[in-house]
């Protein structure tokens, strides 16, 4: 009876269910018994014709009294017993093998996660199923507390402490995660998601560094705007100039003011610069102090001249949306072109570009001037010739060879061009003599 | 014990001599107290169920319906402040103890009638510091959790400063309670011939005593770390926000068995007398009263098993939360059985009362749950945890407010309430209850996390239940409320001395009894339950 517990993801939930329907199947027995009891006495004893009929006076058994308290001290021990044992179970992080360990930050309203290898994300974790995962949780401002009821674990998040939750997954599949400590305004909106994939996407995923490096081919506002979101600055900060928690950006650049504390305002670099590295030091009149945390260790110098610029962009001029638009396609026929213009266009919006030259000039990766046709050293001391099944291998399993001189920094592109498009590249890149 | 059957309405009694506002705003008598905390009381019940409806409104469908996050989440602090330190702490001691514990015993009035008047007061100042607060209602929750008390803009400072001095009136009450049991029992009254009921209030008033200092201290703390920057509980200040959760639930654990142990006593009461048969294993029942009490100020950290104390202390914690399920338990068996060849009349008193064991047979199982180590990792701060502490303090508490007050009102007003409307509210408050927490338990097994203003899809129709429930349930209360306050104004069927034929001391003086409670001192001879024949010898 009631068996309502959610999808079991974790290796510990079938126990932890298990204890669960134990305690239902317990409590339904004895609240049928005890109350089947009552209702039988109430019927079987009931006054009749209104009036009283003789009853004995019985003042107690302590038969009875024995075994109704030594049957429920029995079940006691039994079921805490288990719920120890099952705790251990879920507490437990084993020190040898392969951990995962992600940190998490929570902060009012979202929960950020980062790992080893500097690899950061908000709202969404990624981990690889079979391994156990240990979440490593703090928080910047308040409780919060990292709920995924899937795997069947919860710990508080708290300032200035760590604490954490593992669990070793055993679906793949995305699984909810809930803020369970209050945590204020938008408690209710602080949801995240813990995606389980396979292992050979779990590497795929973390080595994937498009994102950074597309941060680097990005004007100042559109970093700022990527900032904006990656900060959850969006939380609370509108830009159509609606009200949320905080004012809005759209128009913000030069707007004039006062304070609550009466003093008047207008927005500048040092305004912007104060509003993020010292929050509380001026609130905008009747908007509630000590709402916004400081970022001071969170947004970089870089990050804050982005954000500057992204809002001195909000000038009102152009339709805003709070997510970035799709990347602009450029409008070519991409039929009417050769392949070695496809291929070069491919260059540009892969951001091969960011790391390879076609001038000579070494930069992350070897230049693509004169590469096809030569003899490539490998660090690991063999050498092959570049030829379009050695570009192809590159681009897919960057890390099978690397060359001489270079280090494996290149993220994985396979799932990401197609067979045509690789063809391209190989083109373009034999194009460069 | 004789009792005495003719209609009395004596022409002088505690309700009319003396007459007049100002007699009633200074008495002493504790009869006159227990009503103004009646009606203080009762005025909290209502705002604090006003509060439920509107949140549980806007619970009826995801998304915003009603009022805003920020507002919703003032709401849901207002209604645990109100229900929890302006309703039900003081709500069965306060106005049961007060009434009952003098009469129970045979005396005159409690030990300090002018420090019991005193208790009102800070009570009344209590309240208006809570009202003051409303400027900028707290939006904490009622718990007051660091570091968000410290950061929230809202009054804080003026909520938790209501609570610290409801504290003090709590702390008084459980002091002359105390004192009056030790001091004022009538001759012949043993400690083995005390009803349940003054047992039950005794126990809690040494809770009240020893726990609410505690919360005393830890909310002072907290009004001088949010003025001055005292670095107890904030971490940026150097604090421990743990700490506080530590030092808040060692009282607010026990405070729960102060809302509840009166209503234990308070069903102790009724079922015998309904069923004519003595309460079985009186001594074990008196006892298990105190076991609860002591072994309740040491299961306090079962409210904190995922908030970063050490596996270890989870560990003590559960198994020691485990040892307070064995005496609850026995009271249950112990109820169930006084009924067992009795002669069972079912007037509302005893609906309440039965209906109290079902509820908190539920409050008691899903606290199995809780206390399980791994179980309550899953379910702590979902709303199985809603369900189950409703379950505990309106199943328990309230009920047991509700069975007193339907039960004793002969005694209390010298009139009888209408049955028939007293029953068909009965009705309604047990099928809106259940219907408003049931579903809460299915989302707290599904994963739905407390205290949300907004919720997922898949949430939707059990949360929609239990709104229809809560109107149901806050019908059924006003119904039974309504009936008992028109019977007390307009019934012209005044109560006997003794309708319900109880061999306790308070039903052998006239209903409403006299300003002195008993015309002479009361010699009392026999065991408060001695229903029935008495068996054969060598029968236990």
């Amino acid at each position: 009876m009631f068996r309502m517990m959610p999808e079991q993801a974790s290796e510990v939930a079938p126990k932890i269910d298990w204890l669960i329907y134990l305690i239902t199947d317990i409590s339904v027995f004895f609240t049928v018994l005890i109350c089947g009891a009552m209702i039988y006495f109430a019927i079987r004893y009931r006054q009749r014709d209104g009036k009283h009929h003789e009853t004995p006076q019985i003042k107690g058994d302590h038969l009875l009294e024995m075994v109704w308290t030594i049957v429920p001290t029995i079940i006691c021990i039994y079921v805490a017993y288990y719920g120890v044992k099952y705790f251990y179970d879920i507490r437990h992080v084993p020190l040898d093998g392969d951990v995962v360990t992600v940190n998490v930050q929570g902060q009012k309203w979202k929960w950020d996660f980062e790992y080893d290898n500097g690899k950061k994300t908000t709202g969404e974790a990624v981990i690889p199923v079979g391994q156990h995962v240990k979440f490593v949780l703090t928080s910047r401002d308040v409780l919060h507390s990292f709920f995924v009821p899937a795997m069947r674990v919860k710990t508080d998040a708290i300032p200035g402490r760590y604490t954490y939750a593992a669990f070793k997954p055993v679906k793949t599949g995305t699984y909810q995660v809930f803020c369970t400590e209050y945590c204020g305004k938008d408690h209710s909106m602080m949801l995240a998601k813990v995606r389980v994939v396979s292992e050979a996407e779990y590497k795929t995923w973390l080595d994937d560094k498009s994102e950074e490096l597309a941060l680097l081919k990005m004007t100042p506002p559109e970093r700022g705007r990527a900032a904006y979101n990656k900060h959850g600055c969006n939380a609370c900060h509108s830009l159509d100039g609606s009200r949320l928690v905080g004012p809005s950006f759209l128009k913000a650049y030069g707007r004039e003011g006062t304070y609550d504390s009466g003093k008047k305002y207008a927005v500048d670099h040092e305004y912007i610069r104060q509003s993020i590295y010292e929050p509380n030091a001026h609130i905008v009149d009747s908007y509630p102090p000590n709402l916004m945390p400081n970022y001071t260790d969170q947004v970089s110098a870089q990050e804050l001249d982005d954000l500057i610029a992204f809002i001195r962009s909000l000038d009102g001029s152009a339709p805003v949306a709070a997510q970035p638009a799709a990347a602009a396609q450029p409008a070519v026929d991409l039929a009417a072109l050769s392949p070695i213009e496809r291929g070069k266009l491919l260059y540009q919006q892969k951001i091969c570009v960011t790391c390879h030259s076609i001038d000579g000039s070494k930069l992350v990766g070897p230049s693509f001037k004169g590469i096809y046709g030569a003899t490539q050293k490998h660090v690991d001391g063999s050498s092959a010739t570049v030829d379009e099944g050695y570009i192809r291998e590159s681009i897919l399993q960057p890390g099978l060879k690397v060359a001489e001189g270079y280090q494996n920094m290149m993220p994985p592109y396979e799932g990401q061009l197609s067979e045509e498009q690789i063809k391209d590249i190989s083109e373009f890149i034999k194009s460069l003599k | 014990m004789t009792s005495h059957q003719h209609a009395a309405n004596p022409a002088q009694n505690y309700l009319n001599h003396p007459k007049g506002v100002w007699s009633w705003l200074t008495t002493t008598d504790h009869k006159r107290i227990a009503l103004l905390y009646l009606f203080t009381i009762l005025l909290s019940f209502f705002a604090g169920g006003v509060a439920a409806l509107v949140m549980r409104t806007e619970l009826m469908f995801p998304g915003h319906d009603l009022v805003s996050a920020d507002t919703y989440n003032r709401l849901f602090t207002l209604h645990g402040v109100l229900m929890i330190f302006l309703f039900i702490v003081p709500g069965i001691p306060a106005t049961m103890g007060n009434f009952l514990l003098p009469l129970m015993i045979g005396a005159k009035d409690v030990a300090f009638p002018r420090l019991n008047l005193l208790s009102y007061y800070i009570y009344v100042i209590g309240a208006l510091f809570g009202v003051a607060a409303l400027a900028n209602p707290v939006d904490t929750g009622w718990t007051f959790y660091t570091p968000y008390s410290m950061d929230t803009g809202t009054s804080v400072v003026l909520m938790t400063a209501a609570a610290f001095i409801l504290g003090f009136s709590s702390i008084l009450t459980g002091l002359n309670f105390i004192v009056t049991v030790h001091k004022l029992r009538a001759p012949g009254m043993t400690w083995s011939r005390l009803p349940v009921f003054v047992w039950g209030t005794y126990a809690t008033a040494v809770i009240q005593t020893l726990a609410t200092p505690v919360v005393g201290i830890t909310l002072l703390l907290l009004i001088m770390e949010r003025l001055m920057g005292v670095g107890i509980f904030d971490p940026k200040l150097g604090g421990d926000p743990v700490l506080f959760q530590h030092m808040f639930w060692f009282y607010s654990h026990p405070v729960v068995y102060i809302m509840v142990l009166p209503a234990f006593g308070v069903v102790g009461e009724i079922i015998p007398v309904f069923s004519r048969k003595p309460l079985f294993g009186y001594r074990i029942v008196c006892l298990s009263s105190l076991a609860i009490a002591i072994i309740g100020f040491v299961v306090w950290a079962h409210h904190m098993f995922v908030a970063g104390i050490s596996d270890t202390a989870a560990i003590y914690f559960s198994i020691i939360t485990f040892a307070v399920a064995i005496p609850t338990a026995i009271k249950v068996f112990n109820w169930v059985s006084t009924m067992y060849k009795g002669s069972i009349r079912f007037d509302t008193p005893m609906l309440y009362a039965m209906g109290f064991v079902f509820l908190f047979l539920v409050a008691g199982t899903t606290g199995i749950y809780l206390a399980a180590l791994a179980a309550d990792v899953f379910y702590h701060d979902t709303y199985f945890v809603v369900a189950h502490f409703h379950y505990t303090i309106q199943g328990g508490a309230v009920i047991g407010l509700m069975a007193a007050l339907h039960f004793w009102f002969p005694k209390m007003t010298g009139k009888m309430y209408n049955e028939t409307v007293g029953k068909i509210a009965w009705i309604l408050v047990f099928i809106g209850f259940n219907l408003t927490f049931i579903p809460q338990f299915g989302l707290g097994m599904e994963g739905m996390p407390r205290r949300y203003y907004d919720y997922l899809p898949e949430f939707q129709s059990m949360h929609s239940l239990s709104t229809i429930g809560a109107y149901v349930n806050a019908f059924g209360y006003s119904f039974a409320l309504f009936n008992l306050l028109w019977a007390w104004i307009f019934s012209k069927n005044y109560a006997p001395a003794n309708p319900y034929e109880s061999l306790s001391l308070e039903w052998q003086t006239p209903s409403p009894p006299p300003t002195e409670n008993f015309v002479e001192t009361p010699i009392v001879t026999d065991w408060t339950y001695g229903y029935g024949t008495p068996l054969k010898s060598g029968a236990h």
